[in-house]
């Protein structure tokens, strides 16, 4: 399993389910799950859920311009540093973003969120 | 809990690039022979790699400037990841350049933290 490869697969995934179906996120996310949104803190798949699915756009397009990863540990974690542009729908220009992601293995071979921390890159 | 990994990451960074804008030999303090450092999409491991990358960077004075600092515990027994965005201005240079940078904290056992995991990207306009 090459973790570049794996980053790269979650990063698609995660970008492309934002994009079409917000609420499908709720998977890849747990109870003990973290996400720090533009300095607002909040924790547990619901309330990030909750979180997301209410941010003001209805649509919107991420393209990522840059993805980093590196074994987190022993216990098989991955961290995962993107940036890229969010295009929202009826807006002029994209904003920048950087995110950064701890993805840890799940019992069934694949990764759930751990710590999640999102910020718009202003000029 | 939370309150005290903010205390740790701000910290962390205040120190960090402190040293690193006004003495950047002794960054080499705050990694150990596990560290990893993706500097740029460069991927550089251990102190002596990662000491020599930031040492042979090719300019001579920086000064960083911090934006923001958010930090969560990362599920390491008193791990603490900080996502850190900021500009940093080179010397000679008329526009500052802007950046963000992602650290992986892990104690040291003696009351302070080295850096397991680096990665440094400059936010291009």
């Amino acid at each position: 399993m090459d973790p570049d490869a794996v980053a790269k697969a979650f990063v698609e995934h995660y970008y492309s389910t934002f994009d079409a179906n917000r609420a499908g996120l709720a998977n890849l996310y747990q109870e003990g799950s973290m996400l720090t949104f533009e300095g607002q803190k909040i924790m547990g798949s619901q309330n990030i859920v909750a979180k997301l699915t209410s941010l003001p756009f209805q649509q919107c397009q991420h393209a990522i311009t840059t993805v980093d990863c590196q074994p987190s540990g022993p216990a098989g974690g991955m961290l995962v540093f993107v940036s890229g542009n969010l295009q929202l729908a009826g807006e002029q220009h994209a904003l920048k973003f950087s995110q950064m992601f701890h993805l840890m293995p799940t019992p069934q071979g694949s990764f759930y969120v751990l710590n999640d921390i999102f910020r718009l890159n202003y000029a | 809990m939370e309150e005290q990994v903010e205390m740790v990451g701000k910290a962390f960074v205040d120190h960090y690039y402190h040293l690193f804008d006004n003495n950047r030999t002794e960054l080499v303090s705050l990694y150990q022979p596990t560290s990893m450092l993706t500097f740029e999409g460069q991927r550089i491991q251990g102190v002596d790699d990662i000491s020599a990358k930031l040492n042979q960077l090719p300019f001579d004075q920086c000064r960083h400037v911090i934006s923001t600092v958010d930090s969560q515990p990362s599920a390491f027994a008193g791990g603490v990841v900080v996502f850190v965005s900021g500009c940093l201005q080179l010397h000679g240079e008329e526009h500052p350049l802007r950046f963000s940078q992602m650290f992986h904290l892990i104690p040291t056992g003696q009351g302070s933290y080295f850096v397991q995991n680096d990665m440094f990207r400059l936010n291009y306009g």
